[in-house]
């Protein structure tokens, strides 16, 4: 029981983290595409979750979860992850996510987090969100399956809390797209596990890539 | 290389910040830049070590605007983007703030003082005492001699409140002391200072407010 109030904790968007600020390509598709529909919307969702976090922030998520706290291994993942993220505004986004959730976790006592945001400002480690969060969650004691599912739902309320304050859905209606997202994510953690990490998003990606040269933007990517 | 691989190797440290950390909240357009930038060269004459982090709205201008300034080395000026939440970003979740401050801490050692501009906001705006350790809200007097009146958190709870572009007042239809002498009654006596920051009228007084509160320099 208590591993699963652990998972709500670390899912709840109260906790600080700095996911606010990061809408991972929903500004520039809401940019793109004016008449953004809640039915659009769960379209994209759905298709981020397979074709992005299924297969390429779970696989980092896992490899970072089973590494034992082997900082050479973290590193290893998070050099992976920095080269096979194509866009500049994903990239530098993830990093900054993750040094916000180190903060986080190391201000409230997470020695793990606290060494981790110190190898991050060596520069021995680069400190991707998804990486860093299963080190950290394996260590305040999430197991494998809800350290998978506290990923899944915390990666689409993103998406979905985002497309919200652009103004593109309302706060119900996103839930709605949220709510028929959760057996997806449910579906997709027991999937087999990926030996390497694959993303195809391209509609996602070339958004985040736009948005990067926009003038006016609310999000960091 | 990773010198030691596992954290039982290594030792955790939970140092807090080093630096004082002071923010400067306030609505859209009642110049905490403009306050900012007549700060610097205040606080670089007596000799403080200082950076500055931004956080933008909608764009990084702010950022811009004081690193094209000439005022204050680029590299000491930090932009967080606000993710549409001016609030948040200071108070519910002020970690990309912190990470910010930590790493500018890092890269400057011997850094004093951080300023944390926030992103224009409303009168209920605040900001976290994990994020900062004093802070200080701007008003100006364009904005109408009732602001005080309407008594939002964010100029009650301050430590300072600022009453920017005083010289306006004339223009505008406010009777400056009446609206100071309101300010400080409903701040139950708390400090308020007037300032022009485009004059630079007034910033010595801020400057000696900030050295006082966190840098113990009086």
């Amino acid at each position: 029981m208590l591993s699963t109030l652990r998972a709500l904790w670390q899912a709840d968007g109260a906790f600080p983290s700095g996911s606010f600020a990061f809408s991972y390509g929903i500004e520039g598709i809401v940019a793109l595409r004016h008449g953004l529909d809640a039915r659009e919307l769960k379209r994209l969702v759905a298709a981020a979750l397979k074709h992005r976090w299924a297969s390429y922030d779970r696989v980092a998520l896992l490899r970072g979860f089973r590494c034992n706290g082997d900082l050479a291994v973290i590193a290893a993942v998070d050099r992976e992850v920095e080269a096979s993220t194509l866009v500049e505004s994903l990239r530098v986004g993830s990093r900054r996510n993750g040094a916000s959730f180190l903060a986080s976790h190391a201000r409230i006592g997470n020695d793990l987090a606290a060494i981790l945001r110190d190898v991050v400002r060596s520069g021995e480690c680069l400190g991707h969100i998804a990486v860093m969060q299963g080190a950290v969650w394996s260590s305040v004691g999430l197991d494998e399956n809800l350290a998978q599912l506290t990923s899944g739902y915390t990666v689409a309320s993103g998406l979905i809390t985002a497309a919200i304050r652009l103004g593109a859905v309302g706060a119900l209606q996103g839930q709605e797209v949220l709510a028929d997202c959760l057996p997806l994510i449910e579906q997709l953690t027991m999937n087999e596990t990926p030996l390497e990490l694959e993303s195809f998003a391209p509609f996602l990606d070339v958004a985040a890539a736009r948005h990067a040269q926009a003038d006016l933007r609310l999000f960091a990517n | 290389m990773l010198d030691k691989l596992r954290p039982a190797e290594r030792a955790a440290t939970h140092p807090g910040p080093a630096a004082a950390r002071v923010g400067i909240g306030g609505p859209v357009g009642c110049g905490k830049t403009a306050l900012i930038e007549a700060l610097i060269p205040v606080l670089q004459r007596r000799g403080i070590d200082f950076a500055v982090v931004t956080n933008d709205l909608v764009t990084k201008e702010d950022a811009e605007r004081l690193r094209r300034s000439g005022l204050i080395d680029p590299a000491r000026v930090s932009a967080v983007e606000a993710g549409a939440c001016p609030h948040t970003v200071i108070r519910e979740d002020p970690t990309l703030n912190i990470a910010t401050g930590d790493d500018l801490e890092a890269r400057f050692p011997g850094l004093e003082l951080i300023l944390f501009e926030s992103g224009g906001d409303n009168l209920a705006s605040t900001f976290s005492l994990d994020l900062v350790d004093w802070w200080m809200f701007v008003i100006d007097v364009a904005g109408g001699d009732d602001i005080p009146r309407k008594k939002g958190p964010g100029l009650l709870r301050c430590d300072l409140l600022v009453v920017n572009k005083v010289d306006l007042a004339p223009y505008v239809g406010v009777e400056l002391e009446p609206m100071l002498a309101e300010a400080v009654r409903v701040r139950g006596g708390r400090p308020v200072l007037a300032t022009n920051a485009r004059a630079g009228a007034g910033i010595e007084a801020v400057a000696d407010a900030i050295s006082a509160a966190v840098l113990f320099r009086i």
